[in-house]
């Protein structure tokens, strides 16, 4: 957001502390989110298929839809906050305005393919549900590498 | 060029909330459904604590897109005073109404059911002139 991308947070110790114990909080979520989805739906692209688009070997009956859209919704409440978050603090980095954009573009690309595939999963098949998966993981990923590029950008008071 | 990325962050961020909103208003469609008689018959004997499990994330996460949105807006300078200072009294009244009703809702007052779908289109409706009002300028600037 404007307000956190304007300010010199190295000129400012109280707003610096803020943002550095906020990052901490947000890898640690991210991190939890991701051991909660490999609780719920598995590690590997057959544990999500199974759960989303069901197994009959198994007995396993597909998801509704009512469902994983409520699933989605709850996780973008997250996802959404995480994001903002993150990027409105990484304008604040010294990288090229081109590299800042394919930062939040890759970042954003996973936000999205994640709930678009898995809604489109009974229609395109387990490929849409192997992509929502690795959307989930990429996006997971580029923010916590970037937070991890802010912490220490902060500790240097380089920002 | 140096504020580029910054409005790519608000275009990225208008359009996740409104695909939230999307997704938020498809699950109340085929949940509940837009009309007064089926959003009464799915409040009125709900519990609190029920009601408190929707509305409690959904006040946190629209206020704190609401503040990102209307601090984009604070920034617009072919914005008025007057609709900078209106619009937030505006948007957050319309989202109390929205929220709140579903408790009156629950305890008994029909009348309720009318005001949620009113105050929930009028509310999607001003955050969409909001945000027309934000694209305005980050259009301009981006061509």
């Amino acid at each position: 957001m404007k307000f956190i991308a304007s300010q010199k947070l190295s000129n400012n110790s109280s707003l610096r502390l803020v943002m550095l114990w906020m990052l901490i909080g947000l890898i640690a979520a991210m991190g939890l989110n991701l051991i909660a989805k490999s609780i719920d739906y598995g590690t590997s692209p057959q544990a999500w298929n199974s759960v989303i688009l069901g197994n009959p070997d198994e007995f396993q009956e597909p998801m509704s839809f009512n469902d994983l859209l409520l699933t989605i919704h709850t996780d973008l409440f997250s996802l959404v906050l995480i994001y903002i978050l993150i990027a409105s603090l990484y304008l604040r980095t010294s990288r090229s305005s081109t590299f800042k954009i394919v930062f939040l573009g890759i970042s954003l690309a996973g936000l999205i393919l994640y709930p678009l595939m898995l809604l489109t999963a009974q229609w395109i098949g387990p490929i849409a549900v192997s992509v929502a998966g690795g959307s989930f993981i990429l996006f997971h990923a580029v923010m916590l590498l970037g937070g991890s590029e802010l912490m220490i950008a902060l500790l240097r008071r380089r920002l | 060029m140096r504020e580029r990325p910054l409005h790519f962050l608000a275009l990225a961020f208008i359009a996740l909330v409104l695909f939230q909103s999307v997704l938020g208003g498809t699950l109340f469609w085929r949940t509940i459904g837009f009309n007064p008689a089926s959003i009464l018959n799915h409040y009125h004997d709900k519990s609190i604590h029920g009601l408190l499990e929707v509305v409690a994330p959904h006040t946190l996460f629209i206020t704190v897109a609401l503040m990102a949105t209307l601090h984009f807006l604070s920034f617009t300078p072919t914005v008025s005073e007057k609709i900078k200072r209106a619009a937030p009294y505006l948007l957050f009244t319309l989202l109390i109404l929205d929220q709140g009703s579903v408790f009156m809702i629950a305890s008994g007052f029909e009348l309720f059911a009318y005001i949620k779908l009113a105050s929930f289109i009028l509310f999607e409706f001003s955050l969409g002139w909001v945000w027309i009002l934000i694209f305005q300028k980050t259009l301009k600037e981006l061509a």
